[in-house]
């Protein structure tokens, strides 16, 4: 832990939300791009297209040297000249070389998010050379002084009267913020330079190796003034652009713009290849191919599929974590899960740091990356790496490492907080205020009290009586399910008896391992990874159920990762991963029994709110619905179902409690706005954080697990 | 009928991106139209399609101001570019010029209006079915500039608010002219 660094990370946040004009324009800006990508995806197979991405970027990436000897000798056998820059710096200076031997006093840039990434401006003004940006964005960052925001709209985090007083200086006179005004002095103060320039510089989004081209795709034309009017083009691009044929090429260009802007096409794909014809004589062509961390990347088994991406910005649109803060507190100069990704590799883990921290892990983004790429675990296995680098603080490595792999000791120590508890709750279920400095934890939420008797210490006490159980499962509990909400385990046994289902409580099971994940402490997961196979395996149960999905996600999916290499344990994990299922997912695949609920349950105005982890993650989210509407309730969809509630475990509690109050205060805007009069869900964390902040408001809305409306079906 | 179903999606999708889709018949109905859209400098570069229909006298001997000598200079001025199509796709309304000479590419980056022959026979279905053409003009040419344009210049960069003409066309007119020429790798 970097004690300066975080502290300026922490003035970053604090200024962002300091500034809810950004927000409210990043959250419609969200909003309208999930409509206008859906839209522009309805004719076509998103998932099919970004398979297709996926498959042939690996391809590449798996012959990498392959591709590119053959790119680079079709470029040359064109007349491009290519150089390959290992380093930022080795491009920075081949092109500021290039410039000052051909006596260039002015370069004109369309957008490349490489020579960002490069800083190549600054590179340029050291050699005497001007850079102008044309595009528009770049073009009003340029002038602000500023670095992007976004990948695709750099200037998304401006308004039309900041730029108005920008452009106002270029001119020399008042320009009105009028965006189509703006616009134009935009055209015409830049026309110009394009005339001038000795110098074009672009990026490119992909080089197509059969052909030794590359394709710009945009929207605005600066591109293809940039490329044809002065004498020089180079083109500086990463060398992770390269795809096989141009078939694959038109699958990208297919797919980009409709992820970007939820476009079709976008106005312009320029397709280049080798000297064109420029003035009198032939256009001189650099190629400029940029390493710059890439290989790493390429040789890093946890993390390299970030580099299939096609830079489209879609999981920053997404994310409650950027419309919150935006893309300069989440990013570097890539911004976003990607960006966290790309940054560590280009910029360093150090620039990396603290945006890996966050993350609030609720794959948003990884549902529209079109490329397919898993950027939640990329970026656990990053906190990971930084974990070892830096160390987790020493509390943390304490508690998971001394308390939690020792499940007597944690245990023991949990019942001894809820006799410690009682002068804050006052015997009550919830903590309103905290005392000292723990008063910030209390202030937008209350706290749910550890419970009297766990679910663990009172289950053998709860009768089951079930003559020939149709099956025998065990309950996976989870720590909340445990210490916090002892009666939604009891509800479950109620729920299950009624479905002919035993239910067991495995007495040795430990923490699923998520928190100490998230911390960056593997060791630790790995060793709960164990007891818990362990635990649950031992009376080889039908099924493990569990009622919290980030549990599931563990038990479904990580155990497995984390032991597929270790001969003792791989098989059982796999066979653990196998038989787990969420209970409402449980109620309606495994044994097809909501009609057991039929008309049960007293009606009610009941919204569900997707957990994170259950839709995104196990995939479930009709199970729920068709469990609370078949069983008499009335189903009212809020808004944003599926965004996150900002809890995230320790990202609400330690790491980011300012930005988690900000994504929970959109949740409950949107649960209020759909009349319900409770909010159902299938996840104990976000029982916890909607409790919390809608007792906090005095807000009149029941906050139930889908068990626990089930259970009261019943009664 | 496929070509009927292929020009109706085209002219469709054109005109959602901001395109203008007209039908002219002959060469006296494309000089009308550019006369219709300025008084001032048309840039006509040289393609196949307008030699034959020898578009450059047309418009001459009807009194239009043609760019001639320094082209750089003269495209930054003239209101005006007309150019031909080598195909065209229907899904996105997409135009697709071989434009690798650079007197096509000054026309149609320039000037303000951006005047587009199109031969409807030369309407594909899609950027998939395009892609075996773009793989000739590899193959017949060493070095290429190829472009797909699809609606006007465009941006949203500013409170993301899509704003029309940024540096590009600021109109993209699109002239369906049937029997001008049915070879993709002409324009």
């Amino acid at each position: 832990m970097n004690k300066v660094r975080a502290k300026e990370y922490q003035v970053r946040i604090d200024h962002a939300l300091a500034t809810p004009k950004l927000q409210e324009a990043l959250h419609k800006f969200g909003d309208a791009f999930l409509l206008a990508r859906e839209k522009a995806f309805s004719q076509y197979d998103f998932e099919a297209l970004r398979l297709a991405i996926a498959d042939c970027k690996d391809e590449v990436a798996a012959h990498r040297q392959q591709y590119l000897e053959q790119f680079i000798a079709n470029a040359e056998a064109a007349g491009a000249t290519v150089y390959q820059a290992k380093t930022a710096a080795d491009a920075n200076t081949y092109i500021a070389e290039l410039a000052k031997s051909r006596g260039v006093k002015l370069a004109v840039k369309s957008k490349s998010m490489a020579s960002e990434e490069t800083h190549l401006n600054n590179a340029l003004k050291g050699a005497g050379v001007e850079a102008l940006e044309t595009d528009l964005g770049e073009w009003i960052i340029q002038l602000a002084g500023q670095r992007p925001s976004h990948m695709v709209m750099p200037a998304i985090h401006m308004f039309k009267e900041e730029v108005a007083e920008l452009f106002s200086k270029v001119t020399g006179s008042e320009e009105p913020a009028e965006i189509e005004h703006l616009v134009q002095v935009a055209r015409e103060q830049l026309r110009q330079g394009y005339l001038d320039a000795d110098m074009g510089i672009t990026g490119a989004n992909i080089a197509v190796a059969e052909t030794g081209g590359i394709a710009l795709i945009t929207n605005e034309g600066n591109a293809r003034l940039v490329s044809t009017l002065p004498k020089i083009h180079v083109a500086l691009l990463g060398v992770e652009k390269i795809v096989p044929t141009l078939e694959d090429a038109a699958t990208i260009i297919r797919t980009l713009p409709k992820n970007a802007t939820g476009q079709l096409l976008t106005s312009y794909v320029t397709w280049i290849r080798g000297a064109v014809p420029c003035g009198d004589g032939d256009k001189e062509l650099h190629l400029v191919l940029l390493d710059n961390g890439r290989s790493a990347l390429a040789e890093s088994p946890q993390c390299r599929d970030a580099l299939r991406c096609i830079k489209c910005g879609a999981c920053a649109n997404v994310c409650p974590v950027y419309q919150t803060v935006g893309g300069h507190v989440f990013g570097h100069v890539y911004i976003g899960a990607i960006g966290i990704i790309l940054t560590a590799f280009f910029h360093g883990l150090d620039k990396a740091a603290e945006i890996v921290r966050a993350c609030i892990g609720c794959r948003a983004c990884v549902t529209v990356c079109p490329s397919n790429i898993d950027l939640e675990n990329i970026i656990l296995s990053l906190r990971e790496t930084i974990g070892h680098e830096e160390g987790i603080g020493l509390g943390k490595s304490i508690v998971f490492r001394k308390v939690m792999r020792n499940r007597k000791l944690f245990h023991s120590l949990i019942r001894a907080a809820s006799m410690l508890q009682k002068p804050v709750t006052g015997g009550q279920r919830t903590i309103r205020h905290l005392p000292l400095f723990f008063s910030s934890l209390t202030e937008w939420r209350t706290l749910p009290a550890v419970a009297e008797k766990s679910l663990r210490d009172q289950w053998q006490k709860i009768p089951q009586k079930i003559e020939k159980p149709r099956f025998k499962v065990a309950l996976f509990g989870g720590c909340a399910n445990d210490f916090l909400y002892p009666e939604l385990g009891i509800d479950l046994i109620k729920v299950m008896n009624k479905l002919d289902v035993e239910v067991s409580y495995p007495l040795d099971q430990n923490c699923c391992g998520v928190p100490a994940l998230y911390s960056g402490d593997k060791e630790t997961a790995v060793a709960l990874a164990e007891q818990n196979i362990a635990a649950m395996l031992k009376d080889d149960p039908d099924f493990v159920l569990t009622t919290c999905p980030t549990c599931t996600m563990a038990l479904q999916r990580d155990f497995v990762e984390f032991l597929k290499d270790n001969p003792v344990w791989a098989a059982r994990a796999e066979h653990l991963a196998e038989i787990t299922v969420d209970a409402a997912g449980f109620i309606v695949n495994q044994l097809g029994a909501a009609e057991v609920f039929k008309g049960e349950a007293v009606p009610e105005k009941v919204t569900y709110h997707d957990s994170c982890h259950l839709k995104r993650g196990a995939g479930v989210w009709k199970e729920p619905r068709e469990l609370l509407t078949t069983s008499g309730l009335d189903l009212v969809e809020m808004e944003h179902a599926d965004r996150c509630c900002g809890f995230g475990g320790s990202y609400s509690l330690t790491s980011h409690p300012d930005i988690s109050k900000q994504i929970l205060g959109d949740k409950i805007r949107d649960i209020e706005k759909s009349g319900a009069t409770c909010v159902a869900m299938d996840c104990p964390g976000c029982m916890l954080q909607l409790r919390g902040g809608l007792e906090k408001q005095e807000k009149d809305i029941r906050v139930k697990h889908t068990i626990e409306l089930l259970a009261e079906a019943l009664k | 009928m496929q070509e009927e179903r292929l020009v109706a999606v085209f002219s469709e999708s054109a005109r959602a991106v901001g395109s203008e889709v007209s039908i002219v018949a002959d060469v006296e109905a494309v000089v009308d139209y550019v006369k219709q859209l300025t008084t001032c400098l048309v840039m006509v570069p040289d393609f196949a399609s307008a030699k034959r229909l020898d578009l450059v006298s047309a418009l001459k001997a009807s009194g239009v101001a043609l760019v001639q000598e320094d082209l750089r200079q003269g495209a930054a001025t003239a209101a005006v570019g007309v150019t031909g199509a080598n195909f065209a796709f229907a899904a996105t309304g997409t135009v697709v010029l071989e434009s690798t000479r650079e007197d096509i590419r000054l026309a149609t980056t320039l000037p303000e209006h951006h005047v587009v022959l199109l031969d409807p026979a030369k309407i594909l279905e899609d950027d998939l079915a395009a892609v075996p053409h773009l793989r000739s003009f590899h193959q017949n040419s060493p070095r290429n500039y190829l472009a797909y344009i699809t609606g006007p210049s465009r941006t949203a960069d500013i409170e993301r608010v899509l704003t029309i003409g940024v540096h590009g066309p600021k109109q993209l007119h699109i002239l369906l002219f049937t029997g001008l020429s049915n070879d993709p790798l002409e324009m």
